[in-house]
């Protein structure tokens, strides 16, 4: 135990300083502009409800910063020692998962959190079981090695855990989206790691063909009425007019307050929809209230600033020390394109309705605690990077 | 693992290194999330090319419900001591928005709790909840109390606090998960003394329309004009909200004096239910009206004709029960209604009776006074000179006008009267003479001059109109000769009323009158109605005479009005027997004129009764003990002090109603004190 410590400290020493500068001022971007956005969107609801303009703001405040706490303490830890924690991340974001069965509490119609004993806060384990399946599946995929990476097998092996954290947040936590998230992480990892392309379009074709399958099932069934809640959005995206009074509210307020933005917007803080019209404007659906106030132009600048983000983590990926670190990056990678790509598509009705969160900017305190965990993780493996350089020129 | 790993090297079949291979799929990943933003990127762009005008216009169009009126509050009626007849109050309709109800599991049950706490039925509005899921106003209650309103958010409230402080888990809050319930201010009409002055004051319902008396009559004044809270779109397409504020209606203090016109009303509601099913089932009578008037403003001070109804429920079929069956014509005929026929009478038959309910009978309505108009022959008399206050009459009993006998009110003859004696026995074969003396012209000029069959212009709403009924010169002599004892012409109560103050006081005809001020809002007066002189009708010496006459048939030894004098007090008055259409029902409307003091009349107490409920009802004793009652409380009230002494008997009658011997035992009755009233 003291042999690690002094290990744990010998690296930290070694490394301190040797931040990735540029990639921390992204994300103090769109934190900062998250909270902006947040206030804006969140105040006249908060104020409605809770007599207090910043009471969403305030919450989210603090989360931020017991976030941005726990990624520079993680940015300091090595990424490498994360390893040894794999088996046991998995296992807990399972656990949690299980959890959520006898003592999940429900919001809004879902059992999604769990209560934190002793905390006047929930926790979501869908947030903790992508960061789980990040680090667990780094550490798989490697443990599989360049062969078997070559075959099916390769492919299949490491998608079976997080398939089954999938299917159980789907069943468990009627969460979908968040399925669709974690399956898509690992997915994207092992499209990295596997030296082929041929399986990952084949996958792709069909998945887009059962999805156009099921859509034009949806939409031939006979009895509207035998649909679930999943079916009636996805007609409602089909026409969101018709269901303007049902499934379709949010979407068409959404769409109101994009086409109602213009070019440059009506003006930080003069959203006209946030006031009741799209109801929790602070979560999901935030975007639409972007572009409302700030118009394409703050929309497409956000969207630039998100791919800022994922071209340093590519960056930090290429030049990782080793093929553990950079699949880290590359799960995280995943995580954030997949969630902000389909958050977008979300609200301008690009896909059917479903709950995903614009990460750093959206409301919700374990979605960027551990998103600010995974930011960390990459620090972590850049000062890797970083330690690598520096040595070169000393040599040199 | 502490030690650095050669790079490029895999170990047991594992990877150590990130090959440019992968890199390069990393590139190609990136690639494809980058064409996605692109993509989502070009929707921004279209979303905004294709529908921006609409949406923005949609947007615009959705606020324009913030677009609300504020409701003002309709004038308070208070009497002239300012005692509050009819008030607004603040009450709240209960909103219920199912779609916000709906948006999560749990809030409905707690919801629904609630609106059960403010008395509305838990199982209608859950119906009506799962009926409607997109509904977002519906009135789930009217008129909930500004009181109980406000305890309800109270509790609402400390209720929130609580659970937040002992943290209760989100969906298991009872309070805070209340949603979808909010509150419509408005004002709601009451009448705090129900059925007082019902007839003057009228009511107004939920749309500030006024039915009937002072509320439809001076429906403007009272009401204000309704505030609006809007919002528009400034010059930076901001949106802006602004609020008119609503302009409340002004107040109106009336002449009526509370307390007079429950003292009235007490006596005639006595009146009506001691001949109440006694030759009929039915009321005591058709109607038993009563003014209090002062003689020297035209000020009404009381007015009230029966049946009564309660103002806050003026359409509660109850107050029906015992008045006459209507003809097709809505005139009374001689069957009445019961409870059954309440529960069986029919929408058309529900507002023809409920309007007759309503009718102001001294305003309103108009029927043959009878004698109490032989004071106005008089006048016209010796006004004109045509009779000469020396001149006797003499009266076998009948007189023969145009081939038909017409009797006197005494069937054996009144013998040889002055022109005093004829009034003081009610003498119709004097007062025919007299009527033939005047001519038809001086008669006719007189009955105009007196306002028979013109409106007196009272502040009321329905007052009738009668010069229809109010014959002109080209009349015949029988006619002539019946309306000089008051048959064969009609008029209303306050016409006569009027009328005779002006042939007491000295021939001021003052317009009567129920309004005295009108004030804002916060109070301020912003016009005072004072008393105006329509007319000189008479002369002071005619007037004196008049009083001397009247003071007879409540004083003579054969005088009709005897039974109308409270103790301890001098009046003068006439007695009126009219029978009604048509003749030979023997059914009569008997009535007493009263005024008091006698020496200097300040108030004229006038009581009508429509057809009392008993097998003989010629008989003015109905009308006049009525008076009696009344002016012996109402007298004292204004201050007139007793100038006569009081018999052992009426000082018991006194005591057992309570009331003081004011007569100071001087033997000069002349003397009684009067303050300003």
């Amino acid at each position: 135990m003291s042999g690690i410590v002094t290990f744990v400290k010998d690296r930290i020493g070694e490394r301190r300083g040797l931040a990735d500068y540029s990639l921390i001022f992204i994300v103090l971007f769109l934190l900062s502009f998250g909270l902006v956005m947040l206030y804006s969107t969140s105040s006249y609801e908060s104020m409605a409800q809770y007599n207090d303009a910043a009471y969403y703001l305030k919450k989210q405040m603090i989360f931020t910063l017991f976030g941005l706490f726990l990624m520079v303490g993680v940015s300091l830890f090595p990424y490498t020692l994360l390893k040894k924690f794999s088996v046991l991340a998995y296992v807990v974001s399972v656990g949690l998962i299980l959890l959520i069965i006898p003592f999940g509490k429900e919001v809004n119609g879902a059992k999604r959190w769990l209560d934190i004993p002793l905390l006047p806060i929930q926790l979501q384990p869908a947030e903790v079981a992508k960061i789980g399946l990040i680090i667990f599946s780094a550490m798989f995929i490697e443990k599989l090695g360049r062969k078997a990476l070559g075959t099916v097998r390769g492919f299949i092996v490491p998608m079976v855990p997080a398939v089954a954290v999938g299917v159980m947040l789907w069943k468990i936590t009627d969460n979908l989206s968040s399925a669709i998230i974690v399956i898509a992480i690992v997915f994207g990892m092992l499209f990295v790691a596997c030296p082929d392309y041929g399986k990952f379009i084949l996958i792709a074709a069909v998945v887009l063909v059962v999805a156009v399958a099921l859509v034009w099932y949806t939409v031939n069934s006979a009895d509207t009425n035998s649909l679930d809640f999943r079916g009636e959005r996805v007609l409602a995206w089909l026409d969101p007019q018709a269901y303007a009074g049902g499934k379709g509210y949010q979407t068409i307020q959404a769409l109101y307050a994009i086409g109602s933005g213009g070019m440059f917007g009506k003006g930080l803080g003069q959203s006209m929809q946030k006031l009741g019209f799209i109801p929790e404007a602070q979560n999901d659906m935030i975007f639409s209230i972007i572009c409302e106030e700030l118009g394409l132009f703050g929309a497409i600048s956000i969207m630039l600033m998100f791919i800022l983000l994922l071209w340093r983590f590519m960056m930090i990926a290429n030049s990782a020390d080793d093929f553990y670190g950079a699949m880290l990056v590359v799960g995280v990678i995943s995580h954030i394109a997949v969630q902000v790509i389909l958050n977008i598509a979300v609200v301008t009705n690009t896909i059917p309705n479903t709950g995903v969160t614009l990460p750093f900017i959206s409301y919700g305190g374990s979605s960027v605690v551990f998103l600010l965990i995974e930011v960390g993780i990459v620090l972590s493996v850049s000062r890797g990077m970083r330690r690598e350089e520096l040595a070169r020129l000393e040599e040199s | 693992m502490s030690k650095r790993v050669v790079k490029g090297k895999n170990t047991r079949g594992g990877l150590k290194r990130f090959t440019i291979s992968m890199q390069r799929k990393l590139v190609v990943l990136c690639a494809l999330v980058l064409l996605a933003f692109v993509g989502l990127g070009i929707r921004l762009f279209l979303i905004n090319r294709d529908n921006g005008q609409a949406y923005t216009m949609q947007v615009l169009s959705q606020q324009a419900y913030e677009n609300q009126t504020i409701p003002y509050k309709r004038g308070k009626i208070m009497d002239c001591k300012g005692t509050v007849l009819a008030d607004s109050q603040l009450v709240y309709n209960v909103i219920v928005d199912s779609k916000q109800i709906l948006e999560k599991d749990a809030y409905l049950e707690p919801t629904l709790d609630a609106l059960e706490g403010l008395g509305i039925n838990r199982g209608r509005i859950r119906e009506y909840i799962t009926n409607h899921p997109s509904s977002q106003y519906y009135i789930a209650m009217k008129n909930l109390s500004y009181q109980d309103r406000k305890a309800y958010l109270d509790k609402v409230e400390a209720g929130i606090k609580m659970e937040r402080e002992k943290r209760v888990a989100p969906a298991d809050r009872k309070y805070d998960n209340i949603k979808g319930i909010w509150f419509e201010s408005g004002y709601s009409r009451i009448y705090p003394h129900s059925d007082l002055a019902c007839h003057v004051i009228g009511f107004s319902g939920s749309g500030n329309v006024g039915t009937g008396g002072l509320e439809e009559y001076y429906n403007e004044t009272l009401n204000g004009v309704v505030g609006r809270k809007y919002g528009y779109l400034d010059e930076t397409l901001s949106m802006e909200q602004t609020m008119i504020e609503p302009k409340d209606g002004n107040n109106l203090v009336l002449t009526l004096d509370a307390n007079i016109q429950s003292i009235v009303q007490k006596y005639l509601k006595k009146h009506d239910d001691e001949y109440e099913n006694v030759d009929h089932p039915g009321n005591g009578s058709n109607h038993a009206a009563c003014i209090v008037m002062d003689v020297n403003s035209g000020e009404i001070l009381a007015m009230a004709g029966t049946p009564f109804f309660d103002l806050n429920q003026p359409s509660d079929l109850a107050a029906l029960e015992g008045m006459p069956k209507l003809d097709a014509n809505d005139e009374p005929m001689d069957s009445y209604l019961t409870y059954t026929d309440l529960l069986v009478m029919s929408d058309e038959d529900k507002p023809r009776y409920l309007n007759a309910l309503w009718s102001n009978f001294c305003v309103s309505q108009y029927f043959e006074p009878g004698s109490t108009a032989k004071p106005f022959t008089v006048a016209t008399g010796l006004e004109t000179g045509t009779v000469d206050k020396d001149e006797t009459f003499y009266c076998n009993g009948f007189k023969y006008v145009d081939g038909f006998e017409i009797k006197c009110h005494n069937r054996e003859g009144d013998g040889l009267v002055t022109v005093g004696q004829a009034v003081e026995r009610s003498c119709n074969v004097a007062l025919m003479e007299m009527a033939m003396s005047e001519g038809k012209e001086n008669f006719t000029k007189f009955q105009n001059v007196f306002n028979f069959g013109l409106r007196t212009g009272i502040d009321l709403a329905d007052e009738a109109r009668t010069d229809s009924f109010v014959s002109d010169s080209t009349m015949t002599d029988s006619m002539l000769a019946t309306n000089a004892f008051g048959q064969n012409f009609d008029a209303t109560m306050i016409q006569m009323a009027a009328g005779f103050c002006s042939l007491i006081n000295g021939g001021n005809y003052y317009e009567p009158h129920v309004v005295k001020k009108i004030t804002s809002p916060s109070g301020t007066t912003l016009r005072t109605i004072e008393p105006r002189v329509l007319k000189k009708t008479i002369s002071e010496e005619t007037s004196e005479l008049i009083r001397e006459y009247t003071v007879q048939v409540v004083e003579g030894r054969y005088g009709t009005g005897e039974t109308a004098r409270p103790a301890g007090y001098r009046i003068g008055g006439k007695t009126g027997t009219a029978e009604t259409l048509p003749r030979g029902n023997d059914e009569y409307i008997v009535s007493f004129m009263g005024y008091a003091p006698a020496e200097d009349p300040q108030i004229v107490v006038y009581v009508v009764i429509d057809r009392p409920n008993f097998e003989n009802q010629d008989d003015a004793t109905f009308a006049t003990v009525v008076v009696r009652s009344i002016m012996q409380e109402v007298l004292p009230y204004l201050n007139i002090y007793m100038s006569e002494p009081v018999t052992d008997d009426e000082r018991e009658e006194l005591e057992e109603l309570g009331l003081a011997v004011t007569y100071t035992g001087d033997e000069s009755p002349d003397k009684w004190e009067k303050e300003t009233w």
